[in-house]
């Protein structure tokens, strides 16, 4: 399960961070964040190629020693990313991909929410609970 | 990766040179050190040839050697074995290299990379110089001989007696050193090593002659190409015109050390290179001391370099002192060298290359090569032409006693496979590409089948750097030999040095290519936990590829500048850590990622104070601090106690970013502090900090304050009128700087303090800061200085605020620091720039104008008694007290109110008032009037009173000071009566006091001073009166000219708490034709007491003034008293709130009483008992009614509501007009009621009656009938009451009526009817009735 999911805003600042509780927030901050470049260089890459049809999934963006980190695209540039140990080798790129689906169905719903002021930190309990479904439970 | 200054071709070519030693004879030596240069150091700056060599390959083709450089040093053998790591020292060398290399200022290239803009330095010269130095200090290794000496210069003196047993010594020398196999290193490439006979001639000493001469002898015991004459020291030693001289060694001169180490590996420190050398020197028994003049002389010019070193070993001294010899003074080298010998240098490197070193190498390819041709057969090598050449040969022979080790197999030194190696290297050395890349390919082949893997990753390393450098690229640069090398380097041999050195040049290469991605795995892939130093470096330089990219990924730039910050400040290299944090930064800034923010700031305040940059720490604290933080509260907590502990060490009251201080609601006040009230004293309220701007408030007192202003001015508002302000705040008008007055008394005060922290902060000891400048001078005070006397005019500018913060966590820091209170002005919002763009106007709220010292009463305005809750219409005397407490005389007192009408100072010139004595009774209650005793029940005193006695021009009252002037110090008390408003509710009274200084010509024209009471008043008495005519006993048939009148007065009142009953005391008219004569009523005597809900009925007789008015202003007050006192209502409280009253009704009493039948004014005075805790009070009022028309009814002002009025109400409404049919009958008909005016009875058992007449007279016939209607009056008719009868024309008819009273009184006679029709119509009667009401007065007899 993830260790870090973040949703990134279409003008890359976070939107939304949780990380395991048990390691250090700013390494996955700054995961995140470095992950970003990769995300816009495969968009810019897809982007030309195939038009319209875009994969919102984007893959694994890069490898580092403890984490994979895979991305996801909505169509309007929002960006999630979650953080796998790397030890963990039981997930497939499948259950990346429906992890990824349900954050954007949930997403999706946090935006309906008409008292939601898009562009804002989420703060959606609903979401929350998602995302805490998503993780490594640390018990 | 960053530029560098170097092609790569270059770079690479440079970082693998022939290698040339040097043996100095030490006179030969001693001569170069005149120059302060070491002989291989003198000739370092000359070994790049600028002329084209040439060389025949083993095929005999022609190849060009461009730009050869070679590299001379010293020769200086060592026991140890060369390791495979780098030492302590050689660590330290390049730490401090890269120490001492800061970024250059201004090399500051940027970039944007879409929404980013970084600016960062492109060139970075310390990675720069730790490559180099790197490479230099690359030990020689078994696997490759790149590095290996190839030739030896040995150097003699011309001066030597014997220079020939020189030759040979050093000869020796160098045969002992390469052969004795007691040295392991410098390691020597080719057993025979090239000698190179130099003979070294002093041109300002020597005998030109004799060194000639030896010369020749050189040439044939050497072959001429085999020795050379070099004549150096042209010039004899001396300061002459040194600086004309180009220093070419000035930039070898921090290197110079870095070439030494080559040959001098471990255990020394590489700054022991020169020194051994000169320890050799001297234990050979020379005279080395005079060699080194400058020794001691010269450490200061190192200092710089040493300072920055602090934790330097014992080594450090022997270092600086071989530094301060090979390096000297700047600019102090070759000091005996003119041009000339520069190109003799020069060519003599030429010579030495072209005719001794090429040659060599060029043999040695060829001995090499027919070795390993006749060594190795066709079958083992895919050999070019060169196998064509010289085709066939034997197997190899595999050498079986290999020691195997971890790095896999080790060859002895005169292997095959290592000759193809050394061959390959010559090659490469030369310059000869192509057939370097195709031996090294074949050695690798070699090695790997022979799974020799350091030497096969070194063939690799080397093929790829071949292919690299071949001219025209026939290959693609094979980019995974280099890989393989670095794999098999770092993991197989465990060989950092060679893996890094491998990285270097790989990653420049790919760079070169612009696979600036592969270059930055590399580098990632090159940091390890071994060296912080280089990890750091090579860190930044991926950080640098990923900006160089062709889509620049800034945020991997960013997290790798981070990284590489992390590991330079673990390195100890904190000035390039806080460069790389920096540059980190402008990635991270405002961009939401604020915990990453907060750990870059936190960092680089770290860093910064740890270099003493306490600034730039706590600005980067601060940072922390202001923003919102998502941190937790302990992380909030060791962020500030961080900041606090670094804001204290740095000096200076610097600012704090705590607490957020809300600037714009800055209130400024100008006055003195607030007192409580004294004793029963109370202050005038004036303005106050704490309270709430309103917009119509704020208008009133400006309008108060321009009427006060007008009043001043004689009626006209100078143009500069400005509105005093006393407290300004964001709402208030700020655009002119205000005027203040110089006497300690601003006052800012600055609300909303927002906490963003989680953490608790106690702040103390809170102190304005501020400075001033005076009229056109520059001068700036600052609190610090006295600023007791100051200069008129100044321009101050309150600037600060000085806090002390306080915050406990474990220990307390207590600092004390500063914030600057920036106010901006609203946002302006007309123009269309001004709508586009975001502008602020201005806001001089903080910039007060000091004027000259102005007359303040510093609340100096007390009220004594003043009550806060009054009845309607109630008089209370109060005092007020003015006091001057300034040094300034003051003047022009005026005061202006809100509500005129509640209070009065007296009238100044109240000519009437008699010297009676004031009722004992009076003074005992203290009444507010002025009260006689009552004269006998006689006429009212009658008393005229202009009105301009009482009335003031305007609603300012100008307050009459003694001589016109308080006197600083000086105090007075005044009088001043108030009377509570006639509505009832809670009122809001404003006044508005004036007043000047008696200096004139300041900036400040007047000052005001507020002062707001609220005064609730209750519910009394109300009164309503109607007159009319009394009847005249003879009818006229001219218009009545009543002469007396009748007067209603009935008073109801409402229960009110505490009130038990009121009094009426006394009834006064006002008026400028009639005045009451007298009261009416039979028991008028007594005093008409009222309890609550009741009401009476009181009527009085008024008569026309006996003296009609000379003067038309002038009106007559009559007093009927109907107590035992007086109240003289002329008189000071009484009249004038009388004529303060009818100003605010009318616009002018006087004005409107030509238009009015009547115009006569009741002053109604009562006295309410009333009880206050447990004690019964006595309190006063008057109540105000005018009579302006005959019949009308008028009420004292009060609003009552409908319900009230209903119950008070007459039944005797007036009938409607009647619409008169075709003939107005009131005119055919007039009655009379005839009826005494008094009749006086004595009640005792029966009814009594009263003998009644009415006249009529018609002119027509009428059919008339009367009827003695109303059967509810408190009379009745009695007797015949209705009458019918046919009036003819001229007919008068007298027709008895009775009336029956039941007690004494006043009655109203007027309700008996008369109806009347035209006899010929049928048409309903109508009514004709007299409106005037018909009074009888029944006394009891």
């Amino acid at each position: 399960m993830a260790v870090c999911i973040a949703v990134i805003a279409k003008e890359n600042y976070p939107l939304y961070i949780r990380s395991v509780p048990t390691q250090n927030e700013l390494k996955f901050h700054y995961t995140v964040h470095t992950s970003l470049d990769v995300v816009e260089e495969k968009i810019s890459a897809v982007g030309k190629s195939i038009g319209d049809q875009r994969e919102l999934y984007l893959g694994l963006l890069y490898p580092t020693e403890d984490y994979k980190v895979y991305g996801y695209v909505t169509n309007s540039k929002v960006k999630f990313v979650i953080v796998v140990d790397s030890s963990n080798t039981s997930l497939r790129d499948n259950e990346i991909r429906s992890m990824f689906r349900k954050l954007h169905n949930s997403f999706t719903d946090v935006m309906c929410n008409p008292f939601h002021n898009p562009g804002d930190q989420i703060q959606s309990r609903t979401f929350d609970g998602i995302v805490s479904g998503m993780m490594v439970q640390t018990a | 990766m960053a530029q560098c200054v170097q092609s790569v071709q270059e770079l690479v070519q440079d970082s693998f040179t022939p290698m040339v030693a040097v043996l100095c004879s030490e006179t030969a030596e001693r001569m170069s050190r005149k120059n302060r240069l070491s002989f291989a150091e003198l000739l370092r700056p000359f070994c790049r040839l600028t002329s084209e060599g040439h060389i025949r390959d083993p095929n005999n083709v022609l190849q060009s050697v461009k730009g050869l450089r070679i590299s001379v040093n010293g020769l200086c053998p060592s026991l140890k074995p060369p390791s495979s790591t780098l030492t302590p020292a050689q660590r330290q060398v390049l730490h401090h290299i890269v120490l001492s290399s800061q970024p250059q200022e201004g090399a500051v290239s940027s970039i944007s990379a879409g929404d980013y803009q970084l600016s960062f330095s492109g060139t970075t010269p310390w990675f720069e110089a730790y490559r180099e130095a790197f490479l230099q200090t690359m030990p020689s290794s078994e696997h490759e001989f790149l590095n290996h000496y190839l030739a030896c210069l040995l150097v003699v003196s011309s001066s030597e007696t014997v220079p020939f047993e020189q030759f040979l010594k050093l000869s020796q020398e160098q045969h002992q050193i390469q052969h004795s196999g007691e040295y392991s290193s410098p390691k020597w490439f080719i057993p025979n090593t090239l000698k190179y006979y130099v003979l070294l001639h002093d041109v300002s000493q020597g005998d030109d002659h004799r060194a000639e001469t030896v010369f020749e002898d050189m040439k044939q015991k050497y072959g001429s190409q085999g020795c050379y004459l070099l004549k150096i020291n042209s010039r004899s030693e001396g300061p002459s015109d040194q600086d004309q001289m180009p220093d070419p060694w000035s930039q070898y001169l921090h290197k110079s050390y870095l070439h030494s180490p080559v040959s001098a590996p471990p255990p020394i420190s590489v700054f022991f290179a020169n020194s051994t050398k000169e320890h050799k020197r001297l234990t050979r028994g020379s005279a080395a001391c005079a060699l080194f003049p400058g020794v001691t002389s010269d450490t200061p010019s190192q200092s710089l370099d040493t300072a920055a070193l602090p934790q330097l070993s014992a080594c450090d001294t022997s270092r600086r002192a071989s530094d301060s010899i090979t390096s000297g003074a700047p600019g102090g080298h070759g000091a005996c060298l003119t041009l000339n010998d520069h190109d003799r240098i020069r060519q003599f490197i030429q010579e030495f290359t072209f005719r001794g070193l090429l040659p060599h190498v060029e043999k040695n390819i060829r001995q090499l090569n027919d070795q390993l041709v006749s060594r190795k057969g066709l079958s083992r090598s895919l050999f070019t032409a060169t196998k064509k050449w010289f085709g066939g040969g034997k197997a190899p022979e595999k050498s079986v006693a290999e020691p195997k080790s971890t790095t896999g197999l080790l060859y002895p030194p005169e292997a095959p496979e290592l000759q193809i190696r050394k061959m390959a290297d010559l090659c490469f050395l030369v310059q000869h590409y192509e057939l370097a890349y195709s031996c090294y390919h074949t050695a690798k082949k070699d090695f790997l089948s022979d799974q020799a893997m350091l030497y096969a990753a070194g063939a690799l390393e080397m093929a790829a750097v071949s292919a690299f450098l071949q001219p025209g690229a026939p290959r693609p640069y094979p980019a995974h030999y280099m890989d393989t090398a670095i794999q098999t380097y770092k993991d197989t041999c465990r060989n950092m040095v060679l893996a890094e050195r491998c990285t270097l040049l790989s990653v420049d290469i790919l760079k070169s290519q612009g696979k600036y991605a592969e270059a930055a795995t590399l580098l990632i892939k090159m940091t390890s936990e071994d060296s912080d130093l280089r990890s750091a470096l090579l860190l930044e330089q991926a950080a640098h590829c990923f900006v160089n990219m062709k889509t620049p990924m800034v945020r991997k730039f960013a997290f790798h500048m981070i990284l590489a910050g992390h590991r330079f400040s673990k390195a100890g290299q904190r000035r390039h850590a806080l460069r790389c944090y920096c540059q980190a930064m402008q990635v991270y800034q405002d961009r939401g990622w604020s915990l990453a923010e907060d750990h870059i700031n936190f960092t680089i305040g770290r860093q910064s104070f740890t270099l003493q940059q306490t600034e730039k720490a706590v600005d980067a604290f601060k940072v922390i601090l202001e923003k919102e933080s998502q941190q937790t509260a302990t992380q909030q907590g060791a962020f500030l106690r961080e900041y606090l502990y670094v804001f204290k060490v740095s000096e200076g009251l610097s600012e704090l970013p705590l607490p957020c201080i809300d600037s714009s609601a800055t209130r400024v006040y100008f006055g003195p502090e607030r007192r409580p009230a004294e004793g029963e004293k109370q202050a005038a309220t004036h303005v106050s900090l704490d309270q709430e701007y309103d917009q119509d408030t704020a208008t009133m007192w400006c309008q108060l304050e321009l009427q006060l202003v007008c009043a001043a001015n004689k009626g006209a508002a100078p143009s500069a009128f400005q509105p005093a302000q006393y407290c300004l705040h964001s709402q208030t008008d700020n655009l002119r700087r205000p005027l203040a007055v110089l006497q300690g008394q601003s006052n800012p005060h600055t609300r909303g303090v927002e906490e963003p922290l989680k953490v608790a902060l106690s702040l103390s000891d809170l102190t304005l800061l501020w400075r001033f400048t005076a009229d056109g001078d520059e001068a700036v005070l600052s609190n610090e200085d006295a600023p007791t006397a100051l200069v008129l005019s100044c321009f101050y500018t309150l600037c600060n605020v000085c806090i002390d913060l306080c915050f406990c966590a474990g220990e307390t820091l207590l600092v004390r620091g500063r914030q600057e209170l920036k106010i901006q002005g609203l946002r302006l919002n007309q123009t269309k720039e001004e709508k586009m763009s975001v502008r602020h106007g201005r806001d001089e709220r903080l910039n007060p104008i000091v004027t000259a010292p102005m007359p303040s009463w510093r609340y100096g305005v007390f009220f004594l008694h003043f009550p806060s809750a009054l009845l309607c219409g109630e008089i209370r005397k109060a005092y007020i007290e003015f006091c001057n407490m300034s040094s300034v005389g003051l003047r022009g007192l005026r005061v202006v109110s809100t509500h005129p009408t509640f209070f009065t100072f007296g009238s100044s010139s109240s000519p009437h008032t008699p010297d009676t004595p004031v009722t004992p009774h009076s003074a005992q209650n203290c009444s507010a009037y002025k009260t006689v005793v009552a004269s006998e029940p006689q006429q009212p005193p009658h008393v005229l009173v202009a009105a301009q006695d009482f009335l003031q021009p305007s609603s300012i009252i100008s307050i009459p000071i003694e001589g016109g002037i308080l006197k600083p110090g000086a105090s007075m008390q005044l009088p001043l009566w108030l009377r509570g408003p006639d509505k009832e509710g809670v009122h809001e009274i404003n006044f508005l006091f004036y007043y000047e200084s008696t200096e004139k010509g300041g900036k400040i024209s007047h000052r005001v001073l507020r002062h707001t009471v609220f005064i609730c008043s209750s519910r009394s008495l109300s009164v309503q009166a109607s007159a009319c005519h009394t009847p005249r006993p003879v009818p006229s048939l001219t218009t009545p000219c009543p002469s007396r009148c009748m007067l209603r007065d009935s008073g109801v009142f409402q229960s009110e708490a505490g009130v038990k009953e009121f009094h009426i005391v006394q009834v006064s008219s006002c008026g400028q034709r009639w005045c009451l004569q007298s009261c009416i009523n039979p028991s008028y005597h007594k005093e008409w007491c009222l309890s609550s809900r009741e009401r009476a009925k009181l009527c009085f007789r008024a008569v026309q003034c006996r003296a009609p008015p000379d003067a038309a202003e002038k009106y007559t007050f009559a007093d009927l008293n109907l107590a035992s006192e007086r109240v003289v209502s002329s008189a000071t409280p009484c009249g004038d709130f009388f004529f303060r009253c009818c100003e605010a009704q009318t616009q002018s009493p006087a004005e409107q009483a030509q238009t009015l039948e009547l115009d006569l004014h009741l002053i109604v005075l009562w006295k309410a008992f009333v009880v206050e805790d447990n004690k019964q009070l006595i309190l006063e009022g008057q109540l105000h009614v005018a009579l302006q028309n005959v019949g009308q009814k008028s009420t004292e002002p009060q609003s009552l509501d409908t319900a009230d009025m209903m119950l008070l109400k007459f039944r005797s409404e007036p009938t409607p007009p009647p619409a008169a049919p075709k003939l107005d009958l009131s005119d055919l008909l007039r009655t009379n009621l005839s009826y005494p005016e008094s009749h006086n009875h004595t009640f005792s058992s029966i009814l009594t009656r009263a003998f009644l007449g009415l006249y009529l007279w018609s002119q027509r016939r009428v059919f008339c009938c009367s009827e003695g209607a109303d059967p509810c009056t408190l009379f009745s008719w009695v007797g015949k009451s209705q009458y019918r009868l046919v009036l003819s024309p001229e007919e008068v008819l007298c027709l008895p009526l009775r009336a029956c009273f039941y007690s004494a009184g006043v009655y109203d006679l007027s309700s008996c009817r008369v109806l009347v029709r035209p006899i010929q119509s049928d048409a309903p009667p109508e009514s004709v009735h007299s409106h005037c009401p018909a009074l009888i007065i029944i006394n009891n007899a």
